[in-house]
């Protein structure tokens, strides 16, 4: 097995048996500094009203470096949610790097000198980040920046199972590996159901797809079967529990 | 080549080829291309699947844009010809699909009820990769005629081309940036046309051509009008009221 594939599977196999969405998170990033050659790691969630800070981390350290940008204001996870692409800074000490002053000096005082934030993507809007902190200055390997997206990648399924606010846990295929539960979304009917959704709703589609994912969930069956129902007009979207949540 | 045929080959590779030069939207492009296989060669449907970073098979384009159909193509992500092709960099013919169920057990039913008789896969080259593969579906059984997969295989060299806009873009990382954007322009193509099917009470391929008809009357892309229908930039009912007026001043 090469080091990507191997990486893959050690990735998608991080979060089985998680406790909670939180606990999934938190196992992901300690994936994330076991097999990337990072110190730290967190998830952040963004852009879903009051709910909108990190949830999940590898220790204390970098859940505080992540939340420090939503106090500043600022930050490369902020960054990489609102342009969609991955924002590294490979050293944070360099007087050139001007782009995140308040939180760059932040960094530096807890001795992390890079930092390498990868947005994650939920129904193709991007939701939050991954932020990978760095004691040492300098680029991540190809190899580890390689694993650092498919960590990103993985880690909209906790940010999904964040964004359900009447979530039963139960409920969410924890034996899957991570993989086969993203294929479970990435669906042709999946994505038209969703646009469905948003219709009636006036809902965005992450959110849209956070509704479509509970409803499977609460009936037992997968997305994709609540997809094919909503695509056929044998479920009707004018029900109550499609509404946004109160 | 009978002369009819030659003349329409021509115009879709002049056509292909104005498109490459004068810029484009991939999804609209790609369409066109699947649809141009279906009409030039001697099967009912065509669709190109593409990998992305880690090789999964993902609806790209489809010449007919029934959601049963994608789902066909859909349903190679884990086993069937398109899927054999791309991870044998080579091409894979099966003239006769119903005799192939033990070999993909769960494709095999589900493209005979779809009505497909026979598939053929072609890779997607480009330099000494494969992006992903096209895959070319028969309502009757038999082999394509060689001249019909020659030209298969063409069309399915300038996707690769169309994909990979930037050709210099040599290194492995950048290329997979341009899939993996052709990959969400294509979800969210599907997103729009969820949101103007309940709208407009239209089925997904009316859908589809309520859309495109609004990108092309308003020198649009398609992905364009896509991801404005999906962020609400741009109004559902403006599209479809675009729609109504259209068919109303043509009846």
């Amino acid at each position: 097995m090469s080091g990507i594939d191997r990486l893959r599977a050690e990735l998608g196999a991080a979060m089985a048996g998680a406790a909670s969405a939180l606990d999934a998170a938190n196992s992901l990033c300690h994936a994330c500094v076991d097999l990337l050659e990072v110190d730290g790691a967190s998830i952040s969630l963004m852009d879903h009203g009051s709910s909108r800070g990190t949830f999940g981390s590898s220790n204390e350290l970098s859940r505080r470096l992540d939340s420090l940008q939503y106090t500043f204001g600022e930050g490369p996870c902020l960054d990489a949610v609102r342009d969609g692409r991955p924002v590294l800074a490979t050293d944070l000490s360099d007087p050139s790097e001007q782009r995140w002053p308040a939180f760059r000096d932040a960094m530096l005082e807890s001795g992390v000198c890079a930092v390498f934030a990868l947005p994650v993507a939920v129904a193709s809007s991007y939701v939050g980040a991954l932020d990978l902190f760095r004691s040492r200055r300098g680029h991540l390997t190809d190899e580890a920046l390689a694993g650092g997206l498919l960590a990103a990648e993985l880690a909209a399924l906790p940010l999904l199972d964040l964004m359900t606010a009447d979530l039963d846990w139960d409920g969410v295929a924890q034996g899957d590996s991570g993989w086969e539960h993203l294929a479970s979304l990435e669906r042709v009917e999946v994505y038209q159901a969703t646009g469905m959704i948003m219709g009636a709703t006036g809902m965005g589609p992450s959110e849209a797809l956070v509704r479509l994912r509970a409803h499977a969930y609460a009936r037992g069956e997968t997305a994709s079967e609540v997809a094919w129902a909503v695509v056929e007009r044998r479920l009707l979207l004018d029900a109550d529990d499609w509404s946004p949540q109160p | 080549m009978t002369d009819s045929r030659e003349r329409e080959v021509t115009q879709a590779f002049v056509s292909l080829a104005s498109h490459l030069a004068n810029g484009y939207d991939v999804v609209d492009l790609l369409n066109d291309l699947t649809v141009d296989c279906a009409r030039l060669l001697d099967i009912a449907s065509a669709g190109l699947l593409l990998a992305d970073g880690r090789g999964v098979l993902h609806v790209m384009a489809a010449s007919s844009e029934r959601t049963r159909q994608l789902e066909v193509f859909q349903l190679q992500r884990a086993e069937g010809p398109c899927r054999d092709c791309f991870l044998e960099r080579a091409a894979v013919s099966v003239p006769e699909l119903v005799a192939e169920s033990a070999r993909w057990p769960q494709f095999v039913p589900a493209a005979l009820e779809a009505g497909f008789a026979s598939v053929h896969a072609l890779p997607m080259r480009f330099r000494d990769s494969v992006l992903g593969v096209l895959g070319l579906f028969g309502t009757t059984v038999g082999a394509l005629r060689p001249e019909d997969l020659t030209l298969g295989q063409a069309l399915a060299d300038v996707a690769s081309v169309a994909l990979v806009q930037d050709t210099a873009a040599t290194d492995r990382t950048a290329v997979n940036e341009q899939l993996q954007t052709a990959l969400t322009s294509r979800v969210v193509l599907e997103q729009a046309k969820g949101v103007l099917a309940q709208r407009g009470e239209l089925d997904m391929p009316q859908a589809f051509v309520v859309l495109r008809q609004f990108a092309r009357d308003h020198n649009l892309r398609l992905t364009k009008v896509a991801q404005e229908i999906v962020s609400r930039a741009l109004s559902a009912e403006a599209v479809l009221e675009h729609a109504r007026a259209k068919s109303q001043s043509r009846s």
